[in-house]
């Protein structure tokens, strides 16, 4: 039991007086007994520690007290108590001296406020994004599968159906794995029934959906196997939240059925109010292919997801799909050639493009973080400076220096607390302004359903606030406390700007703003040259003016080519009367849309000269289409109302096919077929290019069709679900009704989708990069506004320090010129200084944003160029206020006051 | 000289002089913390005790002595505080000096 005190001993040794060390042990040792009797050995052996710590503390606190003269008695009273009086007194003097210059505090608080709340708010959309396990139990183990087929720079692309059921065959690394259809070919299903008709979003996911994931349906089950086979599919799954819609939570409505699409479902099934997804699906329905869909490989409209067996790693997982892949590769070779399966974490999948950006957000709200603490810093180093005699005098009447530091120290924590406490109230308030910007495109990435400032997120902020008041106030207590200052009481008489080195300092941290402020800017700048050149790419057609909308023809009853042809020909004809519209067209998929259906490709009289199957994007339009979207006609006809199925078939291809598959000839006349029917088309013409995966990506091959002849190649979905563009005459918002009124005359159970805008679609595409540049900017901005502003004070300081020293050099004859010359010299040197070590940085750092620039290099010497012009602008004019103040100086009143 | 030590001694050495009279023979760290809880309900830090005993001996108030070491304190010695007659003169002169200025103060306590 008395092992405890040999150790209290030695730490005694080191902190208290030898002749006091036995007896207070022996003290110690006495309670220790009384404790432990009333107690228990725990909570006297906790005491005994706690006692013993705080003792050799404040013994080790004291020790100067015993070297120096006796301070006076509130002074020492004060170092008599615990260190947590000390403390506490620090805090208490710290508040009374910042509350005594309320200009520096608020600016010191605020700046830090915008930092550490700009961090938090950035933080929590980083961690909710990238770091916080997705709402999957062992969500680490969900993989998604994709197919590499690098011919088309696809590392991660869609799969097709035969690949998918080769894996899941011939797979052993994972307990379950499904598949789900990438985009679901006809959109949204038109829910109808009970209630007014309702436009529900379906995912289609294979009947190991739920296991992979490890979702439990909360009422009735999930899916079984025989119910992915065409003829027994008819089940769904209803979201918690559909249920509660449309059936009041009624738990009997398991057991009941639906209509989707004129079609009836038997209800199997509720998911949990929390199950979680990316598309939000309102309805899970098993994906069933039929006899003909499942041996299709060069098809790809399948997202693969597995759960890894218990013990797998993802490497052998990765290295068992190669294998069976590399076999496909050789037994298909058509299809599959250089074709190889690959893994990565779903996360991962989820996320893609997102992280770069994300985390440049977050680089650049460091950034901003550390801009505003030199900024601090550089205050506090000024008013450090204006404290010299106090802490001089200190100093001469037997402080420790260890004492003044921690006294400053605390000062500067307490701003700390301030500006992270006004920072995360900042954070907490643009939450919901930052949700608002986030693009729709963002609606699928994990975690921001629940985007707040919780207990993980208020730790880092505390933790960086601190870390924060750290940083800033360590420079300037050192600086302030050093002995060498104490010099400066007669510095100060002289009128000499405080010792060499704080002078260094406070001009390093000036250039250290400046440096971080022109990578910040130059990131930004790249960012806004990106976005700009961005806007400027033409999409290939004229948006202005043009309206869309989706509309889905439910397959019960428009299963027949004909059907869904009379459809959109009365739809048609009710429209071209409107005068409000100028043409109506139609597509099965818009520019912009990114689908991956491609098809194979094969020419007449040609064979195959390369390894790879020749492709193309497969798109059905109608009569009058080409018109309406303004895509120009290069060459040869459009499609009229004369190109029918009885008529001879015929296709439009684009320009990238031309030049790829016809680089010198005339591909008009040619014959094609496209995909597995083996139905020749005559190309009647050349139209131009769009961009169809994003304005950043070029034109793929393409080959248009007429929607009045039938194609069959890509299921029977395909032609039913399309794109009306309509170019209007005046307000988009002015044909709303009258595209419902015409689809709703032809067909009252045919509900239409949004009708948008084109323009507000194209600005949908480009919306991540709008945030991103917006948000870098603003960090951009604020960065050089705090730089600017710690520039300033920084030579408004000296001028005001060296008012003497000026008033000497006039009194002595030097010119206003020569003056100004003496301060621009000193904030030019540090200017430059700083942009050059900022370029530096830059050109290091923008690299990263390799992936997120578009027609613009991370180096292009003329932003850098611009931002290094525009940050020297703004350091001339921050000072410029305390240069002219300089010439301005009376040598009289400047030598009269020192 | 009496009248300078009344101005050097603060509150707490003044509590510590006076728990230390009071417990007389038995005067060592433990008691007189224990004294001073009693008397002002104050409960003072362990470290403040030690080093106000030490300082007070430090300034000529106190003398110490280590009595012989005892088996309940681990077989460590107590160190034993008495008071100096300088202390007693403080003490008494810093009584004399209160109670003066307290004096006809009594019905301006009484008001509520």
């Amino acid at each position: 039991m008395n092992d405890h005190f040999p150790v209290v001993l030695r730490l005694f040794a080191r902190c208290i007086p030898g002749d006091l060390r036995e007896p207070i042990a022996g003290d110690l040792h006495e309670e220790y007994l009384a404790i432990r009797e009333r107690q228990g050995a725990g909570r006297a052996t906790a005491w005994l520690w706690w006692q013993s710590l705080r003792l050799a503390v404040t013994f080790r606190w004291e020790r100067a007290a015993h070297r120096r003269p006796l301070p006076p008695i509130g002074d020492e009273l004060r170092g008599l108590g615990s260190m947590w009086d000390g403390l506490r007194q620090d805090i208490v003097f710290g508040v009374r001296m910042l509350r005594r210059q309320p200009g520096f505090t608020a600016v010191a608080i605020f700046a830090l406020a915008l930092g550490i709340g700009a961090t938090t708010a950035i933080f929590s959309v980083v961690d909710a994004v990238l770091w916080r396990p997705l709402p999957f139990p062992h969500a680490d183990r969900v993989m998604s599968l994709a197919e590499q087929r690098p011919r088309e720079s696809r590392w991660f692309g869609v799969v097709a159906p035969a690949d998918y059921f080769d894996w899941q065959r011939d797979s052993r690394s994972f307990s379950a794995m499904a598949a789900y259809a990438a985009q679901s070919p006809s959109g949204a299903y038109n829910l109808t029934g009970e209630g007014e008709p309702e436009r529900v979003r379906p995912l289609q996911a294979t009947s190991q959906f739920l296991d992979v994931i490890g979702v439990r349906p909360a009422l009735g089950r999930g899916f079984r196997a025989e119910e992915e086979t065409v003829g027994r599919h008819r089940v769904v799954l209803l979201s918690d939240a559909l249920w509660r819609r449309r059936f009041a939570a009624d738990p009997s409505a398991v057991g009941r059925t639906v209509a989707f699409d004129g079609r009836t479902f038997e209800i199997i099934g509720v998911l949990p109010a929390q199950f979680w997804w990316p598309s939000h699906p309102d309805i899970v329905v098993p994906l069933a292919l039929d006899d003909h869909d499942r041996t299709l490989r060069a098809a790809h409209f399948l997202e693969v997801i597995g759960r890894l067996g218990d013990g797998v790693p993802a490497d052998r997982a990765r290295e068992e799909l190669r294998i069976i892949g590399r076999r496909l590769a050789q037994e298909f070779p058509a299809e599959n050639a250089n074709h190889l399966p690959n893994l990565r974490p779903l996360r991962d999948a989820l996320v893609g493009d997102v992280r770069t950006m994300l985390l440049v957000m977050l680089g650049a709200v460091a950034f901003v973080l550390l801009i505003a603490c030199a900024n601090v810093a550089t205050l506090l180093l000024a008013r450090a400076a204006a404290r010299q005699k106090e802490v001089s005098i200190r100093t001469a009447v037997g402080a420790a220096r260890g004492r003044l530091v921690q006294q400053m120290l605390t000062e500067s924590l307490v701003i700390a607390a301030a500006g992270g406490a006004t920072g995360v109230l900042l954070a907490a308030w643009s939450l919901s302004a930052l949700r608002a910007l986030l693009p729709a495109s963002f609606a699928g990435l994990p975690g921001l359903d629940h985007l707040a400032i919780d207990l993980r997120v208020l730790t880092v902020s505390v933790t960086v606030s601190l870390a924060t008041g750290l940083l800033f106030g360590v420079l300037p207590a050192l600086a302030a406390s050093d002995e060498r200052l104490a010099v400066s009481l007669n510095e100060e008489s002289r009128g000499g700007t405080g010792s060499v080195r704080a002078k260094r300092l406070r001009a390093g941290l000036v250039v250290a703003e400046l440096a971080l402020s022109l990578v910040l800017l130059a990131g930004a700048s790249l960012l806004v040259v990106s976005f700009n050149n961005l806007l400027n790419v033409s999409p290939g057609f004229q948006p202005a003016q043009l309206v869309i909308t989706r509309v889905t023809l439910p397959g019960s009853r428009y299963g027949e080519h004909p059907r869904v042809v009379a459809f959109f020909d009365a739809v048609f004809e009710q429209l071209a009367v409107a005068p409000a519209i100028q043409r109506v067209g139609a597509t099965t998929s818009l520019p912009l849309d990114d689908s991956d259906s491609r098809l194979e490709l094969t020419i007449e009289h040609r064979t195959a000269d390369s390894p790879f199957p020749v492709r193309v994007h497969p798109r059905v339009v109608s009569t009058g289409y080409f018109q309406t979207m303004g895509i120009p006609l290069l060459r040869g006809r459009e499609f009229t109302g004369h190109d029918v199925d009885t008529s001879g078939r015929v296709a439009i291809i684009n320009e990238a096919s031309a030049r790829r598959y016809w680089p010198n000839e005339d591909p008009i006349g040619q014959r094609i077929s496209i995909g597995e029917t083996a139905e020749w088309r005559e190309i009647i013409g050349v139209v131009g290019d769009t961009r169809d995966e994003g304005l950043d990506a070029d034109a793929d091959p393409a080959a248009y069709l007429p929607q009045h002849q039938r194609f069959e190649s890509l299921g029977t979905g395909f032609e039913r679900a399309v794109t009306l563009v309509i170019r209007t005459t005046g307000d988009a918002a002015s044909v709303t009704p009258l595209i419902r009124t015409a689809v709703s005359n032809v067909d009252r159970q045919v509900p239409i989708g949004l009708v948008r805008r084109m323009d507000e679609f194209i600005g949908d595409s480009i919306a991540p990069r709008r945030l991103n540049f917006v948000l870098v900017s603003a960090f951009a901005l604020v960065a050089l506004a705090l730089t600017s502003a710690g520039l300033y004070g920084v030579m408004a300081y000296l001028v005001t320090q060296r008012t003497r020293e000026i008033g000497v050099r006039m009194a002595l004859g030097a010119s206003r010129t020569q003056v100004l010359a003496l301060v621009l010299r000193e904030a030019g040197s540090m200017t430059l200084l700083g942009i050059a070590i900022g370029v530096a940085g830059a050109l290091g750092l923008t690299r990263f944003m390799a992936t997120m620039l578009f027609g613009v290099t991370a180096s292009d010497p003329a932003v850098y160029a611009g931002v290094s012009l525009l940050l020297a602008v703004v350091a001339l004019l921050a000072v410029a206020v305390p240069s002219s103040r300089a010439t301005r100086i009376d040598p009289l009143v400047a030598l009269r006051d020192s | 000289m009496a009248a300078a030590d009344v101005v050097n001694l603060g509150e707490f050495e003044h509590m510590v002089l006076l728990a230390i009279m009071r417990l007389g023979e038995d005067a060592y760290a433990v008691p007189v913390r224990d004294e001073i809880a009693r008397c002002t309900g104050r409960d003072v830090s362990r470290g403040s005790i030690y080093i106000t005993l030490d300082r007070l001996e430090t300034k000529g108030y106190l003398k110490s002595r280590l009595a012989d070491p005892t088996p309940e304190r681990g077989g460590r010695a107590k160190r034993y505080y008495a008071l100096r007659p300088r202390a007693v003169d403080a003490l008494k002169e810093s009584r004399r000096a209160l109670v003066a200025l307290w004096s006809g103060l009594e019905a301006v306590l009484a008001q509520p």
